[in-house]
């Protein structure tokens, strides 16, 4: 394989983008309208480009563009960006429930005749990863996680994991949920109908192309107890925590003090699944894009399983004692997965 | 660098065991079978290769979930581990997760609880493990997830790691499929000129990949190239899968010439065998070229554990002495004419070093070259 590990494992954000109703791009996900009208699916989910897919590939290619676009990756010819080294991460738990159902509804009722014969794609939730590589040229590893409440973040997790292991210098990691009819049966509530896209790039490959820093990867916990995982996530980050995007039932841990920001974006856009993670690593750029401070705390839990994302602002440079570099170094194994007590 | 196969496990429509269903193989027998699953009145097609496990009044949500579980005890049994996943990641590898379940609910059935619409539950309740992976990824999924999990362990992220496919027929998927192939086939025919598209299989696999060294090993993963196509959403692409042949090769600090059986992704179809053989004929031009077979032959096409299926037959293959043949195959297409394919009966040979091939929708691509310990 690619050896020993190398400094490969610096990642850094350099991009982020939207494709959510109403939101004009990340800067609104807390609550500072950046002006402008917001993403309309009845029209921004037509075009050439989106014929014979379903509405969670649109959604998500929607949100694809602009993000390579915020990274300085996207020419006005296309994509500038080196292709064979360049992998996609898609997380989302009920991306194609709507095709599954309307198949064996229309194979029910008439014969399979009546089933598009466009609609293969869409019997696998890889289809969106695929759609999204065909897009813009990108050859490298094409991974999608369906894994519940944390997919989100899992994805960002795998996302560093092919840099570090030197599988791509640049990885886009896409979050999205669709909402229809199928989706709101099976969930009951109230949920988003939107991607997200952040750009994932090797320290030094962003340097190298003078791409602009947007945060700095810290670290991401996984575990059994949240408390626990908050715990190591918050007590990692050196210079305190200075955003808190949290998931659903989650109650403030006395060690966070009172006067971190939380931000539960579930309670604008409804239950946001699978794209959760994405949508908070897209927050947390905003938060540092309009300079913020301290470090952005990303967490997402559910039934005996936990995660939490930590990312340091785009300011955090290798002479200062809160290095990413530095801390890695010293904490040895930094994404080694939590262990519960 | 090289990682550690500590043990295996297999449920397969052949057999519930690795070894029962090598047997299987080996002895030319297969699975194929009218579909039971659901009612096919309304399709074109009406043959699958299915684990009859569905007891009486129909069929029932959750099968694929319930094999994945057997094929880990398996796995962990035969590397001699505790069946006490807490500090060992799981990565599960599948194509339709359980959209099969989704389906038996919006067609009537009971409700499945959301939480058990990926593996993480179940794993947890089973093998109490905290971490764990659903990828869906196509028909490359279980490979892809071996070559994450030695991504895991190269990092230091874990010592220890499960990997696993799974994947039930979905009448969603039959009925799909039933649209798109020209052709109607009854039977999984790859590389033959009588092959007229893909039948669905399923089942599911697991391997417990350990760092090198840690204890005992049945084989040896040398690598896994990853890679994507870009191009069409179902056809696969020979400059891709090309790409990942040569990767697995360059990672494994192998080349051609020591590739001694290639366990190929034979789907059925006239797209993928003409392109795969293609391909083959190309990598391996110089010599006689190593001896190839395809288990969906014998098994249909598992779709997200198939990859993992194929590797962990080859495993057995070099176990055993001996390569289970192309079921079915009795005159090959043009492109495959040069290709040293098993046919008609098992070949008894001694395999050192064996290269996996496994092509998803998405043009999804993972080769792996894995060695006899």
């Amino acid at each position: 394989m690619s050896g020993e590990p190398r400094a490969r494992t610096a990642v850094v954000v350099t991009g982020a983008g939207l494709a959510v109703p109403g939101l004009t791009g990340p800067g609104d996900l807390l609550g500072a309208p950046a002006g402008g009208a917001g993403f309309d699916p009845e029209t921004g989910l037509k075009g050439r480009d989106l014929r014979h897919k379903d509405r969670a590939t649109r959604l998500a290619l929607r949100s694809v563009e602009p993000a390579l676009r915020d990274a300085g990756l996207l020419g006005a010819g296309g994509p500038a960006l080196d292709g064979t080294r360049t992998a996609v991460v898609v997380s989302s738990n009920t991306g194609n429930y709507d095709s599954v159902c309307a198949y064996v509804d229309i194979a029910a009722r008439q014969t399979s005749r009546a089933i598009s014969a466009m609609g293969l794609p869409h019997t696998s939730t890889s289809a969106i990863a695929g759609w999204i590589a065909a897009g813009h040229g990108l050859h490298g590893p094409a991974v999608t996680l369906c894994n519940g409440a944390t997919s989100g973040l899992d994805a960002l997790y795998w996302g560093r994991n092919l840099i570090a292991a030197d599988r791509a210098d640049t990885v886009v990691v896409t979050g999205v949920e669709p909402a229809n009819d199928v989706v709101h049966k099976l969930l009951g509530t109230r949920t988003v109908d939107g991607a997200a896209t952040v750009v994932l790039e090797s320290a030094a490959h962003a340097a190298d192309r003078a791409g602009r820093v947007r945060a700095h990867w810290h670290g991401l916990h996984r575990g059994r107890d949240h408390d626990e995982v908050l715990r190591t996530a918050a007590g990692s980050a050196a210079p305190g925590i200075g955003l808190w995007l949290t998931g659903a039932r989650e109650t403030r841990p006395a060690h966070l003090g009172t006067s971190v920001r939380p931000v539960a974006l579930a309670d604008g856009l409804g239950e946001c699944g699978g794209a959760l993670g994405v949508l908070q690593c897209a927050a947390a750029v905003a938060h540092f894009d309009a300079g913020g401070g301290g470090a952005a705390l990303a967490t997402v839990c559910a039934a005996d399983v936990s995660a939490a994302l930590t990312l340091l602002p785009p300011a955090t440079t290798s002479d200062s004692p809160a290095s990413p570099a530095e801390w890695s170094e010293r904490s040895g194994r930094p994404e080694r997965p939590e262990r519960s007590p | 660098m090289s990682w550690d196969i500590a043990g295996i496990g297999i449920v397969s429509c052949v057999g519930g065991d690795a070894r029962t269903t090598y047997d299987a193989l080996c002895a030319g027998r297969d699975g194929l079978a009218p579909v039971r699953v659901f009612d096919t009145a309304n399709y074109r097609a009406h043959h699958a290769y299915e684990v009859d496990d569905r007891g009486p009044g129909g069929d029932r949500p959750l099968r694929a979930t319930g094999w994945l579980l057997s094929a880990v005890a398996q796995a962990l049994a035969d590397a001699g581990l505790d069946e006490d996943l807490d500090e060992v990641p799981v990565l599960v590898g599948t194509t339709l997760r359980e959209q099969r379940s989704v389906e038996l609910w919006w067609r009537g059935g009971p409700k499945v609880p959301v939480e058990r619409l990926d593996f993480g539950m179940a794993l947890r309740e089973r093998f109490a493990a905290t971490t764990s992976y659903t990828f869906a990824n196509a028909c490359a999924a279980s490979l892809y997830a071996l070559g994450l999990a030695a991504d895991m362990i190269e990092l230091g992220q874990a010592d220890t790691v499960v990997v696993a496919g799974t994947d039930s027929i979905a009448e969603s998927t039959f009925a799909a499929m039933d649209r798109a192939q020209t052709l109607v086939p009854d039977a999984a025919r790859p590389f033959d000129r009588g092959h007229r598209g893909m039948v669905m299989g399923e089942g599911a696999v697991a391997a417990v990949l350990r760092r090198a060294g840690t204890g005992r090993a049945v084989a040896r993963l040398r690598s896994v190239g990853l890679n994507c196509d870009a191009a069409h959403p179902t056809a696969p692409d020979p400059e891709g899968i090309t790409a990942a042949v040569r990767e697995a090769h360059r990672r494994a600090g192998v080349t051609p010439r020591d590739i001694e059986l290639v366990m190929l992704h034979g789907t059925g179809t006239a797209r993928n065998d003409e392109t795969e053989a293609a391909v083959m004929s190309e990598v391996f031009a110089e010599g006689p070229g190593p001896l190839m077979t395809a288990v969906k032959s014998g098994v249909g096409h598992t779709l997200g554990g198939s990859g993992l299926l194929s590797l962990l037959t080859a495993v057995l293959s070099m176990r055993y002495g001996a390569v289970p043949p192309v079921i079915g195959l009795r005159e090959p297409i043009d492109e495959a004419a040069g290709l040293r394919l098993v046919r008609d009966a098992s070949r008894p040979a001694s395999i050192g070093l064996a290269q996996v091939n496994a092509f998803g929708f998405g043009g999804i691509n993972a080769v792996a070259v894995v060695e006899k310990a």
